[in-house]
């Protein structure tokens, strides 16, 4: 799953007639100014300007300013754009139009295994959130789409009546064409307005979570996915993703601030296992990490510095199951090759490595592993005969 | 017993390079188990009609490759199984292709990073046509002594280790490949083994969940118990837990979940596979997961270490009331056979090399020559002319000899474009022919003629001094068995016309005040073979031979300094054309004396 600012989220909106207020994407007040001069609505109307950014709580962080002029908008811009928040730097802020409204709804769309699910509610904003039993939804197969007529009962179920639930229904058309066509997993609208100009339903805000996997048949997906917890990448987690994207094979690493165990195990499945592990000890995990699907040994290589440079640390587990096709020896060549640059440049003093793994030419890779100790390592080596985790339990219990 | 891969699996694999590598590993599983190669055919339109080559034992089957699959399974009617290995941008074509063929009932689709939205339509497509569609992202299916469809496995001494050439009593289906083989490992080591283990692959959506394989796994009689590896996100965990506990079963289910972690993470930090996503308020954690699978009845143990032992427990029960018996263990297993590599290293075969050097060794991490590391030459201010010391006569010359042999090379690099040699890379670069074969065409030029006469002016100057020959003696021997005296006379250059080439390097050898007995011999009979005739005078070829004897290289080698010296000329020459683009050139009519018979009529053929 990918997420979407709201900036681009609005974007594929719009292209799929939904309306949208107008908005525009900024990065100084320079050029929100000249902005200002091009386009009437942001001298006419109320703004809202907003921090850009994948983060949470972005009204309590006082990065969502309401109810502008357009000065006030430049102002509150000028405030929020290069503010730092804890590792995210503000570098965009969305500067979009007020829309006058009275009413506030709610509508959705979902991928669920069985196809997905049409939501719509006749409340909305807050409001929805805390009434969730007011929300109808409609659940349609795999590979069907809602006909108007199931969409038009779907709003009245929902307490829309007359014009207005034939209204809602003709937004729920659009939002599921805008989700079907566009390989989206999740689309919420929260809230839709009725604009008071002119009477029509309008986005005002969007979550847009689409599928990654399918980027190679949206050649208009210009835009780079934002991080799925609350923060922005950081360049350590942009440097192994930069590297991901060019390998066969994976390698994946999120630092987690505050932690002393680090993570170098192999397999998106054994991953998590070790990582529950760690938990389970009362280990503190510093990262995630993660690489399969025999990647080349730089690209492990990459990942290993990256792990050996995450401070505080006392502990590197470099765990793996018994692979199937990863060569050990060629994917623990990159890490011991990681490990001897971590350490000429000082790094790795007083951390305990504990390695465990099996597959095509573990002996090999095993015994490259064990003469680190001659280097003046401390690493610990064990092999399949030793459960998947129980390196986890040695190293927490050698504290 | 087994389910979804058994002895009658017959499959055509869909893909390239990554395809052939499962068939190379399904090969030595067949071999393992004693069975023919279970793969009949490859599709992959771009290599159609060729074939594969596949190891089998210390054989190669060739399996053809065909552009469809209507075309692979005409040719092959017995194929009932497909494995996508199919770039994820078309794997959905791929895979509804598959699925559309009527002798196809099972498509496992290997592919990784398919969109979820394929996945889904491929997935109901299949249950439409009350099919199988394993996967995507499925690391394969094997079952133990009968039959492996994919990678799934690992390594053949894996599946020894493993015991997959037999069949135990417990079923394994997973998310994670990478944690497949582990599971089937501990299921041999705590337990009898597998029967069928299933990679159903990690996205949110696989086409076919635990559910269904429980059923399977149910009404298969060997497979007492099922072990599942499950993951946070979905809900496929809990719909197995749903089943399990709606009615009495006869497998007994034995699950692990990941995702605890999950509970300690900051918010909204998820990891893992594609499926591993939270749902909201919970549901689809870990802890959910694993609470209502302990609720509908199945062993759960705390931790993927403690699976083992849970394994192990259960199979103790199963032996106890006699639903299992200790499995027999074959006598003998197939071996896989070492390649020559492998056998070397473990001292099991003598092979007797083909060829012997004594000069090089380019094993390490650079070249040797002569047992001399090239960089440790440079780093300790060597030059070409040693490394030529050191190749051609195996030693480490002085840094006198070196100034010699330098000043060799610089007198002979090039002699302007009409020599033989220039002229005819000059002709064949015009030709348009590349630099290899036009440095090769005046290379060939190189002979008794032009430039090659240094190995015997050596030769012979040498055999006159070593049998301390007069100048006389040694005409006279020269006249009656070999002919003119070769390094002597010249084409253009004469006493009166002296080759400045030669009295440069004559002068500085001599300025060396070192032994020169053959330069001085040379330069003897010069001086009697210059009055019979002027330009009978000690050319460049025959005072390198003579300077290069003196300074002890071996006669075999000198040609070798003119060849390597004028191939800088020839090089240069090669360029020159290419830089000018010059046209194809061929001689005038003028410029040939046309002695052949004048024009007549050819008789009738006899």
């Amino acid at each position: 799953m990918a997420k979407v600012l709201e900036g681009p989220g609005m974007g594929l909106m719009k292209k799929w007639g939904i309306n949208v207020p107008n908005y525009v994407v900024v990065t100084s007040v320079d050029e929100l100014t000249k902005l200002g001069q091009a386009n009437e609505w942001l001298k006419k109307s109320k703004l809202v300007v907003k921090a850009h950014e994948a983060l949470g709580s972005r009204f309590k962080l006082g990065l969502v300013k309401v109810d502008l002029d357009f000065k006030a908008a430049e102002a509150a811009a000028k405030d929020m754009i290069g503010r730092q928040v804890g590792s995210i730097t503000v570098t965009q802020v969305i500067v979009s139009e007020m829309i006058p409204h009275k009413e506030e709804y709610y509508c959705a769309v979902k991928s669920t295994r069985e196809g997905s699910e049409v939501l719509v509610a006749n409340c909305g904003g807050i409001e929805v959130e805390s009434n969730w039993e007011r929300v109808k939804r409609l659940c349609l197969e795999i590979g069907q789409s809602p006909s108007s007529e199931s969409l038009e009962k779907l709003s009245k179920d929902a307490g829309f009546a007359g014009a207005l639930a034939k209204k809602m229904a003709e937004f729920a058309v659009k939002m599921f064409a805008c989700f079907d066509s566009e390989d989206a997993q999740y689309l919420e609208v929260n809230p839709v307005v009725l604009r008071a100009s002119d009477g029509e339903l309008v986005a005002l805000d969007a979550v847009t979570l689409l599928d990654g996997d399918a980027k190679f048949r949206h050649p208009d997906w210009n835009f780079a996915f934002a991080a799925e917890f609350g923060r922005a990448y950081s360049k350590q987690e942009t440097d192994v993703m930069a590297v991901d994207s060019k390998i066969k094979g994976s390698v994946k690493f999120i630092e987690i601030p505050g932690g002393d165990t680090a993570m170098l195990p192999a397999g998106g499945g054994a991953s998590v296992y070790y990582s529950d592990a760690v938990v389970a000890r009362g280990g503190k995990l510093a990262n995630y990490a993660e690489y399969s699907g025999d990647p080349p040994d730089w690209a492990v290589e990459v990942l290993t510095e990256k792990v050996c440079s995450l401070p505080g640390i006392k502990n590197i587990i470099v765990g793996g199951a018994i692979a199937n096709f990863t060569d050990v020896k060629k994917t623990f060549g990159g890490i011991i090759n990681g490990f001897r640059k971590a350490k000429s440049e000082g790094k790795l003093k007083g951390v305990k490595i504990w390695v465990r793994r099996g597959g095509p030419r573990e002996k090999e890779g095993l015994d490259a592993m064990r003469a680190l100790k001659d280097e003046g390592f401390d690493i610990n080596v064990f092999d399949r005969n030793t459960p998947l985790t129980d390196i986890v339990d040695k190293a927490l219990q050698a504290k | 017993m087994s389910i979804l891969a058994n002895k009658d699996t017959r499959v055509v694999i869909q893909g390239g390079q990554a395809g052939v590598n499962a068939a190379r590993r399904m090969a030595e599983f067949c071999y393992l188990i004693k069975r023919p190669l279970n793969v009949e055919a490859f599709v992959y339109p771009p290599d159609a009609g060729k074939t594969n080559e596949i190891p089998y034992g210390s054989g190669l089957i060739a399996i053809p490759v065909y552009k469809s699959i209507a075309e692979a399974t005409k040719n092959h009617p017995t194929i009932n199984t497909s494995l996508v290995y199919i770039g994820a941008d078309r794997a959905m074509k791929g895979g509804m292709e598959a699925l559309d063929d009527s002798h196809i009932k099972v498509v496992s689709m290997i592919t990784e990073g398919v969109p979820e939205k394929d996945a889904k339509i491929l997935g109901a497509h299949a249950r439409k046509l009350g099919k199988v569609f394993n996967g995507p992202s499925s690391i394969g299916i094997i079952s133990a002594g009968a039959c492996r469809l994919g990678v799934i496995g690992g390594a053949f001494d894996n599946l020894v280790l493993s015991k997959l050439y037999r069949e135990g009593s417990f079923g394994v289906i997973t998310k994670s490949g990478g944690l497949s083989n582990e599971i089937i490992w501990i299921c041999s080591q705590f337990a009898d083994g597998i029967t069928t283990a299933i990679g159903i692959g990690g996205d949110a959506y696989p086409g076919t969940d635990y559910v269904s394989y429980l059923e399977m796994f149910e009404n298969d009689p060997q497979t007492k118990a099922v072990v599942i590896v499950g993951e946070m996100g979905g809900d496929l965990e809990e719909r197995a837990a749903e089943w399990y506990g709606a009615k009495k079963r006869r497998v007994k289910l034995i699950a692990v979940v990941s995702g605890f972690c999950q509970e300690s993470l900051p918010k909204g930090m998820k990891f893992g596979h594609a499926g591993a996503k939270e749902g909201l308020k919970g549901e689809g954690s870990a802890r959910s997961k694993s609470d209502a699978l302990k609720m509908a009845g199945a062993l759960v143990p705390a931790t993927f270490g403690a699976l083992g032992p849970a394994i192990k427990e259960t199979y103790q029960e199963l032996l106890k009331s006699g639903q299992v018996k200790e499995p027999v263990e074959p006598a003998t297993l197939s071996r896989l056979p070492k390649t020559v590599e492998e056998a070397m290293k473990a001292d099991e075969v003598m092979v007797a090399p083909l060829i012997r050097t004594t000069i090089s060794d380019d094993r390490g991490d650079e070249p040797c020559y002569d047992g001399y590391p090239a960089s440790e030459l440079i780093n300790k201010g060597y030059e070409i002319p040693h490394v030529m010391g050191l190749l051609w006569d195996k030693r480490l010359i002085s840094k006198q000899e070196a100034e010699i042999i330098k000043r060799i090379m610089m007198l002979s690099a090039d002699h302007g474009p009409c020599v033989s040699g220039a002229y005819a890379t000059i002709l064949a670069a015009c030709a348009g022919i590349g630099l290899s074969q036009s440095v090769a065409a005046g290379m060939i030029m190189i002979g008794p003629r032009f430039g090659g006469a240094v190995t015997d002016a050596g030769r012979f100057f040498k055999y006159a001094v070593d049998h301390k020959m007069s100048v006389d003696e040694f005409l006279g021997y020269m006249k009656k068995n070999h002919g003119p005296v070769p390094g002597i006379g010249h084409r253009v250059k004469s006493l009166r016309n002296p080759d400045k080439r030669v009295k440069e390097l004559v002068g500085y050898v001599k300025s060396l005040k070192i032994k020169t007995p053959c330069l001085d011999f040379a330069l003897e009979v010069e001086k009697i073979t210059s009055v019979k005739k002027d330009n009978l005078i000690l050319n460049v070829d025959g005072t390198m031979a003579a300077v290069l004897v003196d300074i002890g290289f071996p006669v075999d080698s000198l040609n070798g300094f003119f060849i390597l010296s004028r191939t800088i000329g020839l090089i240069g020459h090669w360029v020159d054309q290419k830089r000018q683009d010059s046209r194809l050139i061929r001689l005038f009519d003028y410029l040939v004396n046309y002695a052949a018979p004048k024009r007549r009529e050819v008789p009738p053929l006899k």
